[in-house]
């Protein structure tokens, strides 16, 4: 299942690359699973300084594989914690991690923006939590957002749902660079990359950590039970209904 | 003192008190409070007021002739607060004209808010020897601990645009008809989604934004009430509302 992600690496500059393209790297229990593999890896490399997390093809990531959600039960539980895992083990690497949001980022997949230490989209790109109007509860991203943009605009962000241009995700404090269009953005995340692997990795290493430990970042219980609380909802006759509605009407 | 309009099935209620300025009471809040709960199947909440002022603070004078008013309703104001955040519906706050120290709590406790270019937003209320501390659990949730600081030291007023910066406010409007009517359709755009997913999702952000964080919420309300009632507080409460020092 590895060719459902890609790492590359040019001195201390990481790539890793969601490589789902056919489903809008929307993630599925395969795609996490890599993911994580990815993730543990590059925990066990002591050459790389800074990590940039893309997406192949038009999207950064779709967002949860709907379909199989809605396959049982069983499989959301697994997906929601493996992505709520999957954020803590992300944000716990001795890294800068840089998003480089190439499309679409909704929202797990605009959850992920939110682990970044910085992100940039272009003006056009799409992103954003539609989760309550599908009938589906947001608890995994949510803390993220929260951590990201404060919790007033989270609240708004989260129980307005909808999407947002990147122009907004940008004013919002989503992502912490724009772009004009989708072909400017490898020379400014080349750019930001270079900047950011400038730094002592020590002292890159212990500000990361104390920032973690300070908006609680590396709680996982916390992670766990969003989790729980998303899988619990999905699980509704309510949800279901409302979720298969949004699927026809795709 | 409290009127209630359904549209559809958004609940709205407005401050009723127009000619002092929806000035609060111990008993509007209590109004709020109960109205909110006996809610409990509104799919939203507005909150407004009836006029040009959505709502000018603490009624002072009633504060001035009882020393009693002054705790209840900073007791009050906590438990409207709290029940504009607990509600599984989402509350929409139309914070049009001014919305002063007790007014800007209720914004602040508000999920969306909006106002007019021209409010007064603010807690002046330092100025009368009487602490806004009560409000600072859910202000520095809505616009972050620097700002929060900032708007319960400082006495000063800002301005619509400016509470939009703070992100305070979702949008400033050029009018109170039009902050209103906003606050009307937002509410309306929300009562269209899933009712059980806002709940879930509203419950989960209180719990893990310490919203819920009941010792914080009793320490801000203790230091309010700490100098309720205080020499300085009815010194500087009597000053203002003299009339050698009436606008």
């Amino acid at each position: 299942m590895n060719h459902l992600t890609r790492l590359t690496s040019n001195g201390p500059i990481g790539t890793l690359t969601l490589n789902r393209p056919e489903a809008r790297n929307a993630l599925s229990i395969d795609l996490l699973g890599s993911l994580h593999d990815r993730a543990d890896e590059i925990a066990r490399r002591d050459d790389l300084r800074v990590l940039i997390l893309t997406g192949e093809g038009k999207s950064f990531c779709a967002g949860m594989d709907l379909k199989a959600v809605l396959g049982d039960d069983k499989t959301a539980i697994t997906l929601l914690t493996m992505l709520a895992d999957l954020c803590v083990k992300i944000r716990s690497l001795p890294l800068a991690v840089l998003g480089r949001v190439n499309g679409a980022a909704i929202g797990g997949g605009c959850g992920l923006v939110c682990i970044c230490d910085l992100a940039i989209t272009h003006a056009d790109s799409k992103m954003g939590f539609p989760e309550v109007g599908m009938g589906v509860c947001p608890a995994v991203v949510a803390p993220w957002l929260i951590r990201r943009v404060g919790a007033g605009k989270a609240r708004r962000i989260l129980l307005m749902g909808g999407l947002m241009t990147g122009q907004q995700a940008f004013d919002t404090g989503i992502v912490t660079g724009l772009v004009p269009g989708a072909d400017d953005l490898d020379d400014a995340v080349a750019q930001t990359a270079e900047r950011l692997a400038s730094g002592g990795a020590q002292a890159l290493q212990a500000t990361k950590n104390h920032l973690n430990n300070l908006d609680g970042s590396l709680d996982r219980d916390q992670a766990r039970q969003g989790a729980e609380l998303s899988a619990r909802v999905l699980a509704l006759p309510e949800s279901r209904a409302r979720l298969q509605a949004a699927l026809a009407g795709r | 003192m409290l009127s209630k309009e359904i549209i559809g099935s958004v609940c709205v209620l407005r401050i009723d008190r127009e000619a002092k300025r929806n000035a609060l009471t111990p008993a509007i809040l209590a109004s709020i409070r109960q109205t909110l709960d006996n809610a409990m199947s509104a799919r939203a909440i507005v909150l407004s007021g009836v006029g040009d002022t959505f709502c000018s603070g603490f009624d002072l004078s009633a504060c001035r002739d009882d020393e009693r008013v002054l705790p209840e309703l900073l007791l009050a104001l906590q438990a409207a607060c709290q029940a504009m955040r607990q509600h599984p519906a989402p509350l929409v706050v139309s914070a049009h004209g001014a919305a002063i120290a007790g007014g800007c709590a209720l914004v602040a406790a508000a999920d969306f808010a909006y106002t007019t270019h021209d409010a007064r937003i603010g807690y002046p209320a330092v100025r009368l020897g009487i602490s806004p501390a009560v409000s600072a659990p859910l202000l520095r949730l809505a616009v972050g601990d620097g700002h929060a600081r900032e708007r319960l030291i400082d006495p000063g007023v800002i301005d619509g645009r400016e509470a939009l910066r703070l992100g305070l406010v979702a949008e400033s409007l050029p009018s109170t008809s039009r902050c209103e009517a906003r606050a009307i359709e937002t509410a309306r755009a929300l009562a269209e989604y899933p009712p059980h997913a806002i709940a879930y999702t509203k419950r989960w952000l209180n719990r893990i934004d310490g919203s819920d964080n009941h010792d914080t919420a009793s320490a801000a309300v203790e230091a309010s009430l700490s100098v309720a009632g205080s020499d300085e507080q009815r010194a500087m409460l009597a000053l203002a509302l003299s009339p050698r020092t009436q606008p």
